[in-house]
């Protein structure tokens, strides 16, 4: 009850209410092992039986990643069910969600402390390992992160890999940070060429592709584990069709900045036009800004960090006692109570036994306010645990509307909130698609008018710590019962302005009208 | 194996683990590679004809414990239980991969240090008698005051003096940061010296704005050299640079000097334990004298001042650390060490560091000791994170310092 009267705060501010359902949810995954799964522990959020329900795979460390099929209901508890679907491996650190050969199925990355692997979806979630099929040759190496892009005119992605130390280094890890990788497609169409380093290699906990100057062409960002690289600092690529790829230099305005990267999330704070990054660390977090944009010019790669100023430092636990500084992995702006501002979700917990990090680590649920600061109220909406979290995902499960989180934690269960939010605002959720390569429209930038603001979000995939998702878009819009939507499809075409009903979903196919979707009889 | 590479590997080891233990800030490792020069003195020390124990010579260190009478020891065994005991307790806080790494080192040397000549009973005996040299300086040591670091080292809570020229927050992107680092730190047992304030400095220039001043003149020379940087000059702030995190910080940086002179000139292990000792204690006793001193000054940094004063938009080279100004740390550091060196090996001395290589810096070659101090106390100038005065009287400071445990007596 005393969560319930908070949820309908006096000032304005619509504070989300989560229910722990774990225990019945029937989501049962522990990301399990020592040393060499002290990172990752990724989930992958997607739908792999055509129901448009989000289903989920976990990473499981040791222990076998798993699959869960979504068996909610519209507005119903949330409710999964173990599938045996192939992707049942060990070793594995993080998955995320990607239609490689656009074939209309997704796909499966998976990265393990070994072989990645890439599983070819065969539809009602059954995979297949595709790295023969597809002239993928992965080395052995603690895999962590990823992110993928479409390179012009290419007919299949471009993947980047990033590897964290050497696994046999263990009685010196230091500096001993393992090449990342570029896998781009080769000229026959059917699969990829021999890698290019991405050298040099700081020990990668998370990439992304992001156009984050507006270009056309993504970059990829990549954030580094200081702990283990020597002479390293955050990277940002230029990845261009058919030129090998360079870093950003000082020289173009990337200024030098050494964290215990490990999480990358963007968003684009509404009336913006470039994406802004937040990056998890360990104490101190990054709310990077772009610095001095103007329309009339193009930007440099300079950020300045608005983290403390913005309330988003997140430094140290909110609740429980525990003043020790966080140890902060997945991170993901969602609108969780559909007020037309992205929040931001941060999994956290200690790497292992660290006693001058906190131990006891609840995660943050940090709403932003109108004036681009945000408020945390991970204890009041219900979410403060002190599980030790490492990967997440934010996706509307039971499709009621309203983001649910499902978050992995180091050797215990994983554990899966409900969204139960009484009085939150509108919404639209939308699902781009294309026909040919790269049929989920990664790359493209949905807009969203809601009569206040105009809220930009970028299609990528990567990022966060070790998984993603794929699906459905999600935006709140507060009171607007009808907004304004377009979409800017990869290549820079943008459709016109048009006017949707809010509080529904929408499958956006290329060239034609968006079309309304709602669940069947007994979805 | 050799005791010489069981001290090398340690010692290794122990550089690395400052640089990757977030509480190691440039005192608290200085602290560890006292304890550490000690217990390898000590356990060396109690077999040896030519070395003398330093109990009752270091602050409040008494007796170690003594050995069985008649009974034959392991040496190399001594050795390496009672390094193998300090690094457990001096780093039980480092994090999964640094355990792992003093696991497995603890483990290489068990198996390797032993030597076959060795029966069970003495091998059993000699690590049993490292460990209690082990026991008895880690209870020393958890005494001192600073046993214990919390949040990385800033306080809880502190109330900033007022008035412009005292320290200011200078990182606004860092919550930690908004207060200074290890404000009691000056107040910790020393080692050789009496204590903290043992070497006082006189204060630095009166605070003014004044262009006729002496404090805003030694301001706008930092403001200066920093706008005309030269590559050497860049070079050399980049090669001392020694922050937390990203090195084993100065005096780690002057160990790893030592080390490898240690190596190339092929000193006898008794020489070696002999200057690990001193030069960890005077570093240790200069952390904590200079900590004295910057917070009885409490002087405001170039950056704060230079930005109200004398130009908004100036930022220096080097990121300003997080504590006051005055005396510059790392002058304090490295005329305590070189005093120290240079005692024992003589100046000049020429030797070359490559401390720095692996993190791009090009190694460099020095006359002596004084000549590779004296850069390192300028390099905070070129860094944009001290004025002169600092530099001069912190290097004063670190040789009256250093003159403390110079005048140890180790040798019999």
């Amino acid at each position: 009850m005393i969560a319930i009267a908070t949820a309908q705060a006096s000032d304005g501010l619509i504070v989300p209410l989560f229910e722990d359902v774990t225990a019945i949810s029937g989501v049962t995954s522990v990301y399990k092992g020592d040393w060499q799964y002290m990172v990752g522990g990724g989930v992958a959020a997607f739908d792999c039986n055509g129901d448009q329900f989000p289903d989920i795979a976990l990473a499981g460390g040791e222990g076998a990643a798993s699959l869960f099929m979504n068996k909610s209901t519209k507005g119903g508890a949330l409710s999964f069910e173990r599938f045996e679907s192939g992707v049942e491996l060990n070793h594995v650190t993080g998955i995320y969600p990607i239609d490689i050969d656009g074939d209309g199925i997704t796909d499966l990355v998976i990265l393990r402390v070994g072989e990645i692997v890439l599983m070819r979806g065969l539809g009602q979630c059954r995979f297949e390992r595709a790295n023969e099929a597809w002239h993928f040759a992965s080395t052995n190496a603690w895999w962590t992160s990823f992110s993928a892009t479409w390179e012009k005119d290419a007919k299949w992605p471009t993947l980047a890999f990033g590897a964290y130390i050497n696994p046999n280094s263990e009685d010196n890890p230091w500096g001993s940070c393992t090449e990342n990788q570029l896998f781009r497609p080769n000229e026959d169409g059917n699969g990829f060429t021999q890698p290019v380093a991405l050298t040099p290699s700081y020990c990668a906990l998370s990439m992304l592709f992001t156009d984050w100057n507006r270009s056309g062409t993504p970059s990829l960002r990549v954030s580094n584990d200081r702990e283990y690289y020597e002479g390293g600092q955050e990277q940002l690529w230029h990845v261009e069709a058919h030129q090998e790829p360079r870093l950003y230099t000082e020289a173009e305005g990337w200024k030098f900045l050494k964290i215990w990267g490990m999480g990358i999330a963007s968003t684009v704070f509404p009336n913006e036009l470039y994406p802004s990054y937040f990056l998890t660390s360990m104490s101190d977090n990054k709310l990077q800004v772009l610095n001095g944009a103007k329309p009339e010019t193009p930007p440099a790669p300079l950020y300045k960090d608005l983290a403390y100023d913005r309330g988003a430092i997140a430094y140290r636990p909110y609740t429980g006692g525990d003043l020790k500084p966080s140890t902060a992995w997945h991170a993901q702006f969602e609108d969780m109570n559909n007020d037309g501002y992205f929040d931001l979700f941060i999994a956290k917990g200690n790497v292992d036994r660290m006693p001058d990090f906190a131990s006891k680590d609840p995660s943050n649920l940090l709403m932003q306010r109108p004036d681009g600061h945000f408020q945390e109220v991970g204890d009041v909406a219900g979410l403060a645990r002190f599980a030790t979290a490492r990967g997440a995902a934010l996706a509307d499960f039971n499709l009621d509307g309203k983001m649910d989180i499902v978050v992995v934690n180091r050797r215990e269960n994983a554990a899966v909130w409900q969204n139960i939010t009484p009085n939150a605002g509108h919404f639209i959720d939308i699902m781009l698609h294309q026909s040919g390569p790269n049929r989920d429209a990664i790359g493209a930038w949905i807009e969203v008018d809601d009569g206040h603001h105009i809220t930009r979000r970028e299609i990528t995939i990567g990022g966060g710590h070790a998984g993603g998702s794929l699906g459905w878009r999600h935006f709140g819009v507060d009171s607007a019962t009808s907004v304004k939507m377009r979409t800017i499809w990869p290549d820079g075409q943008a459709d016109d302005w048009e006017t949707y009903a809010s509080d529904a979903y929408y499958f956006v196919q290329r060239g034609q009208s968006a079309q309304p979707w709602s669940p069947t009889a007994g979805q | 194996m050799p005791p010489e590479t069981v001290l090398q590997k340690w010692y290794t080891l122990s550089l690395a683990l400052i640089r990757h233990t977030p509480t190691y800030s440039p005192p608290v490792a200085s602290r560890a590679l006292a304890y550490l020069g000690v217990t390898a003195y000590e356990a060396i020390a109690s077999s040896s004809p030519k070395l003398q124990s330093l109990a009752g010579q270091l602050q409040e260190l008494k007796p170690l414990p003594p050995r069985e009478a008649g009974k034959t020891y392991d040496e190399v065994v001594v050795l390496d239980a009672a390094l193998a005991a300090m690094m457990h307790d001096l780093f039980s806080n480092t994090g999964p991969s640094g355990q792992q790494a003093i696991h497995h080192l603890e483990e290489e040397l068990k198996a390797k240090a032993v030597s076959t000549d060795s029966t069970p009973e003495t091998i059993a005996r000699s690590e049993a008698y490292g460990q209690a040299i082990a026991a008895h300086l880690a209870a020393w040591s958890h005494e001192d005051g600073g046993a214990v670091v919390e949040n990385m080292g800033f306080p809880w809570s502190y109330e900033l003096k007022k008035g412009p020229e005292h320290w200011a927050p200078t990182n606004p992107l860092s919550r930690q940061q908004q207060v200074p680092l290890l404000p009691d730190w000056g107040k910790n047992r020393s080692f050789a010296m009496p204590a903290g304030a043992s070497c006082e400095l006189p204060p630095p220039y009166p605070y003014s704005e004044d262009p006729s001043s002496a404090f805003y003149k030694d301001a706008l020379e930092t403001y200066q050299i920093g706008k005309t940087l030269t590559p050497e000059q860049k070079a050399i702030a980049f090669f001392w640079i020694d922050d937390a995190m990203a090195s084993p910080t100065p005096a780690g940086h002057w160990v790893s000097i030592l080390m490898q002179i240690a190596e190339h000139d092929h000193l006898t292990l008794e020489r070696q334990v002999d200057s690990l000792a001193r030069l960890g204690v005077a570093m240790a006793d200069a952390f904590i004298g200079c900590w004295h001193e910057k917070y009885r000054y409490d002087l405001v940094r170039p950056m704060t001042y230079i930005r109200r004063v004398i130009a908004a938009d100036w930022t220096p080279f080097l990121l300003t650390p997080p504590f006051p100004e005055y005396p510059s740390g790392h002058s304090t550091q490295s005329g305590a060490a070189a005093a120290v060196l240079a005692a024992i090996f003589g100046d000049p001395y020429p030797f070359s560091d490559n401390t720095r290589e692996r993190d791009g810096a090009i190694p460099r070659s020095f006359n002596g000791f004084f000549d590779a101090s004296k850069e390192a106390s300028i390099s905070r100038l070129y860094g944009g994170i001290h004025f002169r005065a600092a530099l001069e009287r912190g290097f004063e400071q670190g040789k009256c310092i250093g003159a403390y445990a110079i005048a140890l007596k180790t040798w019999r």
